[in-house]
């Protein structure tokens, strides 16, 4: 097809009247059945690289993507056209994925977005077997190397299955962000004849600043002022899902309108949220980096990270969500000098002891085993087991094996042993990286051609409006309101216990403080196992005023409280205190009965589950039927044991449950 | 050695419908070794050069487009193989066995195998314990036998996964800590429930587990019958527990002597009712119940046969009283009726046998 011909198409089926000839590049390539590269940044036009492709070919475009917000964006774009366009994802019904797996089947359908864990999937893998296949793309290709930013094991089957696509099927993989490192790694483990189309860098309507401050506070009181005045919506990103709670009620406390987002929330209110920040709903979504990515909002104004990034490619992936509309756009890296530790101590401990690595084998050895049955033969977290599974498939010393619909982890005859030098490798690697983040925070020179640079675009000029370029020192005030404004708001500000299920009448509950973040902690620690007595009455009041904050209206009819594993009557006694204050009868009746060990000696949720599993019995029932039951608890970790709790309460006849406790916990901060 | 990337066109090739074993290691080594071309560039071939450089049939050609078709599909099913543990060693491949190949030769050797486990086990020695599904207790007995000594021997068990006989030659080779090649009539992905009871075994390295077929074939008759070809094939030698005058053990021992295979048999006590000694008289080596070959001139029921025969012609009846061998009445018949220096003719309704190339004398009709 010549230029010309595809252009024609182009123009009635995209109504674009040209392609760029960086993009006809690439286009003819796929055409030709060439496997291909692509980097380019953030509003390349990257995707029409292969939609424009996928509509000529005779059969099916499989586009395989980690982002589910970006494959809705362009799928719902594509239909717009009139192109037979569709998504297969795990927050649709299993219906409707049939229906769609059905389509494509049926050569109903010139492209299909689905997420590379899908090839975990059984049923897709049996539809694919039947659907006429003309081309694969890879989107955020640099998941696929460990030295890129985000390295996602999924995508491992990807690259086998790229492997084995025959030599003249055409495949594209594309990224925004990748060193030369990352480019030749996907490069190598793509195959044979893989070509390489890398674009300029630069992102010429991008300021870029970074503010140095002492500590939390002056963040807060830096972004209170400046999203106060600044214009436009934008992003905060935080370091923790903790972080994203309390600085967007912060922003709310500070009457600026924020919201905070995270990879913990359901998948209806991140839909919501994603949906809000289209329509600005908010001044700013205060979210992880779990947020952005594949979002493709034209006019983000402001991205401000008040933690530092794991490296320069982090940090330009995640400003390059970002001003996509090309007008002025503001960047801030808020840093004070202990945000280090966070990074260090994430890349310090990215993976287990080998100790637990042999857990892991040792426990495969005996039998094939799935995730949940591994939690619980190990007493590892859940994020340990992703890790060490995630290295052991990669080493071919385990593999994924589907049973029927449960996946079980399998060992293989004649595995080699673990190798952990590239764990090695890659730590040193890591923390070289975060260095050079470190180093921009203190660079004189252009921060953008620092980036660019160091991502592989040697031809960069400075850029002329980096705080650098413009000699802008950026610096926080605090003054006395500043200080108390933070105070009050330290005062009433209580986070919330996220435990509402369909399956029972508990509800979402309140703790006084955060366990780890104030020294809260470190009170009830002293209580409960320096013998230091009862709880203190600060603490009650501020338990209270979370309680007042957060049913004020509610009626309660009966206090019960968790009997204890260890602590004695600690809490016994402060829970009589809140009934007096209350006014709000108490039962002691809430009874275990059988042994229980402390919760926090397991590691995860399945075995916390498990230790509580109808360990609890309460009589009269007619304490319950029909009753509001205020349920009280030193602690709040797991919330493995409220939520067994509720469900019995829910069983007798409860018609609501609501947790308060003392203290949240933050990420097993209680161990 | 195959290139990673090769395994999709292997699996192509070796599915094209009704193409048969012989025409599909025919066209691989037409491209392999005669042309000396990757299946890439045999693929690239438009329908022109496939007809002039390979002699192909336009309706073969149509096959071989539509193989192509699907390269894509067998690559998603190959990296769900790969995934999952599965190997796929195709037929050039040095660890396909070299045993399979000698005894199948190009007309029936598959072209490609689907296995887990530990392939080594492929190119060890290696006896088939063959016999029927519903199996006496001595024939048990006999496998169980069998299968100990082959393990203290270092000997691979070879079996079908079937009830009866192959399920003890399999239980009893593990039992004694014997090594054993499952071979499956079915697609190797349909198997979860066999590979997780034998999990254990397979990560030690004493069992593989080896399909033929499409990884997603579901379990059939056929595929069963089909299977004891290879199962034969993979077994340098073969000890048979029990057959029946007909159905899949028969059929296979009938098949391998024909192609000059040595198979040993358990002789058979008298009161048994199966077609044990039918085989032996076809060529089958009677042994023991420990597998030790019974040496003995009497088991040449074809010289007992011309013997009793040089005398002149006998009805079956007859013959059977004469013949001091425990068998009955239909299976002597049908083996009188295979030998080739027997010929017969009825006479008032009696069917009377004598030696080919001997006049029947006038007055051994009447004698009997």
């Amino acid at each position: 097809m010549t230029r010309t011909e595809a252009e024609s198409r182009l123009k009635s089926i995209f109504k674009l009247e040209k392609f760029y000839d960086d993009q006809w590049a690439s286009i003819s390539r796929l055409l030709n059945g060439e496997r291909l590269l692509l980097i380019e940044k953030t509003g390349f036009g990257k995707s029409l690289c292969y939609q424009f492709p996928a509509t000529q070919f005779k059969g099916l475009t499989v586009i395989f993507s980690p982002l589910i917000a970006l494959m809705r964006d362009q799928v719902k774009y594509l239909k717009s056209i009139g192109v037979e366009a569709a998504c297969v994802n795990s927050e649709q019904g299993q219906d409707e994925n049939s229906k769609i797996l059905d389509k494509a089947k049926n050569g109903q359908l010139k492209t299909l977005y689905i997420a590379p864990e899908r090839q975990e999937n059984q049923e897709w893998l049996d539809a694919v077997r039947l659907m006429n296949l003309s081309m694969v793309v890879i989107d955020e290709a640099h998941c696929i190397s460990v030295w890129g930013h985000d390295f996602r094991p999924a995508f491992r089957r990807i690259i086998n299955l790229v492997k084995l696509l025959p030599q003249n099927f055409p495949v594209l993989a594309t990224t925004a962000t990748a060193t030369e490192r990352v480019a030749n790694d996907i490069r190598q483990q793509m195959g044979k004849n893989v070509a390489l189309k890398r674009g300029n860098l630069l992102r010429d309507n991008f300021f870029l600043n970074v503010v140095i401050v002492n500590d939390e506070d002056e963040k807060m009181v830096w972004l209170a002022e400046y999203l106060s005045k600044v214009d436009g919506n934008g992003l905060i990103y935080t370091g923790t899902r903790v972080t994203t709670e309390i600085f967007s009620a912060w922003l709310q406390f500070n009457h600026i309108e924020a919201i905070n987002y995270n990879a913990g929330l359901d998948a209806l209110s991140r839909n919501e949220i994603e949906e809000g920040l289209y329509s600005n709903r908010w001044k700013c979504v205060v979210s992880t980096n779990a947020l952005g990515m594949g979002i493709d909002k034209p006019d983000i104004r402001f991205i401000i990270h008040t933690q530092i990034p794991q490296s320069p490619i982090h940090y330009y992936q995640e400003i390059g969500r970002a001003g996509r509309d090309g007008k002025p756009t503001q960047l801030f890296l808020l840093f004070s000098p202990v945000d280090l530790d966070l990074p260090t101590h994430f890349i310090k401990n990215s993976r287990p002891s080998l100790k637990n690595y042999q857990r892991v084998i040792d426990a495969l050895k005996e039998a094939p085993l799935g995730e949940w049955d591994l939690m619980r033969k190990t007493n590892l977290t859940q994020t340990q087991i992703r890790v060490i599974k995630a290295d052991l498939l990669d080493q071919g010393i385990i593999k994924e094996v589907l049973y029927g619909r449960s996946k079980k982890y399998e060992y293989q005859f004649n595995a080699p042993a673990l190798d952990t030098i590239p764990f090695e490798k890659l730590r040193i690697f890591k923390l070289h990286e975060l260095e050079q983040m470190f180093k921009y925070i203190h660079l004189k020179s252009c921060r953008m051609e620092y980036l660019c640079k160091y991502l592989g675009d040697q031809n960069v000029k400075q850029c002329g409006k980096c705080d650098n370029c413009r000699n802008l020192i950026q610096q926080v005030n605090i003054n006395d309101f500043g200080r108390s404004k933070i105070e009050g708001f330290r005062d009433s500000y209580f986070p919330e216990l996220i435990i509402q299920s369909e399956s029972s009448n508990i509800i979402n509950g309140v703790a006084a403080s955060y366990y780890g973040v104030s020294n809260v902690g470190s009170i009830i620690h002293r209580c409960k196992y320096e013998n230091g007595g009862d709880f203190p009455d600060h603490l009650l009041k501020k338990t209270l005023r979370a309680f007042r904050h957060k049913f004020g209206s509610e009626k309660f009819d009966l206090i019960i409280y968790i009997p204890p594993t260890e602590s004695g009557v600690l809490v016994k006694n402060f829970a009589e205190k809140v009934s007096r204050v209350l006014k709000i009868p108490i039962s002691n009746n809430l009874n275990k009965i059988r042994f229980t060990d402390p919760q926090k000696i397991f590691n995860n949720s399945v075995l916390k589950k498990d230790n509580v599993r109808n360990a609890f019995s309460y009589e009269p029932i007619q304490d319950i039927i029909g009753k509001k039951i205020l349920v009280i608890d030193d602690i709040f970790d797991s919330g493995a044991t409220i939520k067994e709790i509720g469900k019995y309460l829910t069983k007798l006849g409860a018609t609501l449950v609501a947790p308060l406790v003392i203290a949240k916990t933050v990420g097993g901060d209680i161990a | 050695m195959n290139e990673f990337n090769e395994y999709p066109y292997w699996m192509a090739l070796s599915h094209i419908p009704k193409w048969g074993n012989e025409k599909i290691n025919w066209l691989i080594i037409e491209i392999l070794h005669t042309k000396k071309i990757t299946f890439d560039e045999f693929f690239a071939l438009n329908e022109k050069e496939m007809k002039e450089e390979f002699n192909l049939l336009p309706n073969q050609i149509t096959d071989i487009q539509k193989a192509k078709s699907e390269l894509p599909n067998y690559s998603f099913l190959a990296e769900n193989l790969f995934e999952q543990g599965f190997q796929l060693i195709p037929i050039n491949s040095k660890e396909y066995s070299e045993i399979l190949k000698q005894n199948l030769k190009r007309k029936y050797s598959p072209p490609l195998l689907y296995v887990k486990g530990n392939t080594k086990l492929l190119n060890e020695d290696s006896i088939a314990i063959v016999g029927s599904r519903n199996t006496s207790e001595i024939s048990l007995e006999f496998t169980k036998n069998i299968a100990k000594k082959c393990a203290e021997n270092y000997e691979v068990v070879v079996s079908g996964f079937a009830k009866g006989v192959d399920k003890m030659a399999l239980d009893a080779t593990l039992e004694y800590n014997g090594h054993s090649i499952i071979v499956l009539p079915q697609g190797i992905l349909t198997f979860g429930s066999g590979i997780k009871k034998y999990y254990k075994k397979i990560i030690d390295g004493d069992v593989l587990i080896l399909s033929t077929y499409h990884p997603k074939a579901p379990w059939s008759v056929g595929l069963a019958m089909n299977r004891n070809t290879y199962i034969y094939g993979l077994a340098k030698t073969i000890y048979v527990a029990e057959s029946d005058s007909k159905g899949g053990t028969w059929n296979g021992v009938m098949d391998g002597l024909k192609k000059g295979r040595i198979i040993y048999i358990r002789k058979p006590s008298p009161a048994e009712k199966n077609a044990n000694n039918m085989l032996i008289m076809q060529g089958a080596i009677p042994v023991d119940s420990f597998g030790k070959p019974i040496e003995s001139t009497e088991n040449n029921v074809e010289e007992k046969l011309k013997q009793i025969l040089s005398k002149g012609q006998l009805t079956a009846k007859a013959i059977n009283e004469k013949l001091d061998i425990e068998i009955d009445q239909k299976n002597l018949q049908k083996l009188l009726s295979n030998l080739l220096f027997v010929d017969s003719k009825s006479v008032s309704r009696k069917k009377y046998y004598f030696l080919k190339n001997s006049t029947p004398a006038q007055a051994d009709l009447f004698s009997s």
